[in-house]
């Protein structure tokens, strides 16, 4: 095919990473898998909205606090399930699409922060629309008491999302091949989700008195769920459910508008971090 | 001009490419033959910038492709060995997303369709493509930014005879169109009947660079392509 005579655009070129932003968000919108797990967090969502108040004994639904509170668990098993697979699908692709985009006059940085960029912008997209439909039902029933609460642990849900799809992307880059790939990905959100506390728990209960609260304190920053899962329920005023650590960490930090800033600082970390640390792999492997 | 000096790659303890030093002046074909895992695709990759050579220099139009890898890759169009695109993207989608991300204006992409013979089949989603449709929309994405030097590694793996004459016309244009060529295969006809020049890898080593008028006087004594290669390996063992 003769080329040589083709025009190059005039406009100013829109940034690689927008370009594969873009791409990605088709590709994951397109993907089964997406449209599964968005439908199924989006259901979810609805029933906890409407279920509300059920298990308390009376008909109607919660308002947003109660609700929001209701959906903490809900999110902390399910966000870091998808961004992890999502991940893991993007970031472990078949090596002939991997090599072809690699080859394009683009950095490494890149192509890694478009995909991310896209999976966020796609996770993130699924993750609103179910807040906003479960959010617009509660607020047809209940009116808007606790809304300001409900849109804070919505922010937290995206940032959860976004840890996640970084630390999914580290995850792919450091196991290589596909299924190498989401074996530790499950095995992540095996850790993070499940282990992580009861070996806290454990190791609390050999501990007496302020060490066991100070430990329980300390080993919150090496889980970004359990980072949001506290901050999520400070922010809907039930700090009260953590007893002890709860009200150490509220103490030692000053208060819950203190408290919910360092572990949003310690979230972001956790989006930095293993950003950096798969910037770094990226950088040195063969593609 | 590409010019590659004392390249070595290993992949744990696999030395896949040692010690290759070749060049391949602008305009030519240059043809890398040799059996499976003798170090084509590795070479290709370090060319490209995708596998990081532990030793040795890659220079693309005079452009060191470790230290400047965007600029190198303005030049170089590259073809994977398998080619594969997103199962839900479109032909049409695909060729876009390259002409944008090269700078390229959109309205070439349907030119590139047509030559592609891409017409009915361009907003089809790529999942459905035959093996001989991804390598030809492969080709088309390669064709697409005017880029002086290609890489095609294996690239008439997947197609049938009639993408294999495509193939053929294809680099027959592009030479013409004074494109720097270098392709692999392990297929003696495809390189002498395409290529100027051919480097013959056996065991990760360049262990001969032939004009192909010489290569085809080899090929005239030789049996078969392995009787080929222990012609230029000769009584050479390879290191495990």
């Amino acid at each position: 095919m003769k080329t040589a005579k083709r025009a190059r655009t005039d406009a100013v070129a829109t940034s690689p990473i927008v370009l594969i932003a873009q791409r990605e968000l088709t590709i994951t919108v397109r993907n089964r898998w997406t449209v599964i797990m968005a439908g199924v967090f989006g259901v979810l969502m609805l029933v906890i909205a409407w279920a509300g108040v059920a298990a308390e004994g009376f008909d109607g639904m919660a308002d947003f606090t109660r609700t929001s509170a209701s959906m903490v668990n809900l999110v902390l098993y399910v966000v870091p399930l998808m961004a992890l697979v999502l991940a893991t699908l993007s970031f472990a692709g078949d090596r002939g699409t991997t090599e072809l985009l690699f080859s394009q006059p683009v950095s490494r940085t890149e192509v890694m922060l478009g995909k991310i960029a896209g999976l966020f912008v796609a996770i993130g997209g699924a993750m609103v629309a179910g807040f906003i439909v479960s959010g617009g039902v509660v607020l047809f029933q209940t009116g808007t008491h606790g809304i300001g609460g409900f849109i804070a642990f919505a922010v937290m849900t995206l940032l959860l999302g976004l840890i996640f799809l970084c630390v999914g992307a580290l995850a792919t880059m450091l196991a290589g091949r596909r299924p190498r790939s989401f074996g530790f990905a499950i095995l992540l959100w095996f850790h993070f989700v499940l282990f992580y506390d009861l070996v806290v728990l454990g190791l609390a209960s050999q501990l007496r008195g302020q060490s066991a609260v100070t430990a329980l304190f300390l080993t919150l920053f090496g889980n970004p769920v359990d980072l949001v899962r506290v901050a999520s329920l400070i922010v809907l005023d039930n700090e009260t459910i953590f007893g002890a650590t709860g009200a150490a960490l509220l103490r030692f930090l000053g208060g819950p508008e203190v408290s919910v800033l360092v572990l949003v600082v310690a979230a972001i970390l956790w989006v930095a971090l293993p950003l950096l640390w798969a910037h770094a792999v990226l950088r040195s492997q063969d593609i | 001009m590409i010019e590659v000096s004392h390249l070595s790659k290993s992949f744990e303890r696999t030395k896949a490419v040692r010690d290759v030093s070749f060049t391949v002046r602008e305009g030519e074909v240059f043809a890398f033959l040799g059996p499976n895992g003798s170090g084509k695709s590795t070479t290709l990759k370090c060319i490209v910038g995708l596998s990081l050579p532990d030793s040795g220099s890659i220079r693309i139009s005079g452009i060191d492709i470790r230290r400047e890898p965007r600029a190198a890759r303005q030049v170089i169009s590259y073809l994977p060995q398998r080619v594969v695109f997103p199962d839900s993207l479109t032909a049409r989608e695909i060729l876009l997303f390259h002409a944008r991300l090269r700078g390229v204006a959109p309205a070439v992409v349907n030119a590139v369709l047509e030559k592609a013979r891409f017409v009915a089949g361009a907003d089809r989603p790529a999942g459905t493509f035959s093996g001989g449709m991804t390598q030809r929309l492969g080709l088309a994405v390669v064709a697409l930014p005017d880029a002086s030097v290609l890489l095609l590694d294996e690239p008439t793996a997947n197609l049938d005879p009639h993408g294999v004459r495509r193939f053929r016309e294809f680099i027959v244009q592009q030479k013409e169109a004074g494109k720097t060529i270098i392709f692999s295969t392990h297929l003696l006809a495809e390189a002498e009947q395409l290529a100027d020049r051919v480097g013959i890898f056996v065991g990760g080593r360049l262990v001969a660079e032939e004009s192909v008028e010489s290569l085809q006087a080899v090929s005239r004594t030789a049996h078969s392509i392995e009787d080929l290669y222990l012609h230029y390996v000769g009584d050479e063992h390879d290191e495990p």
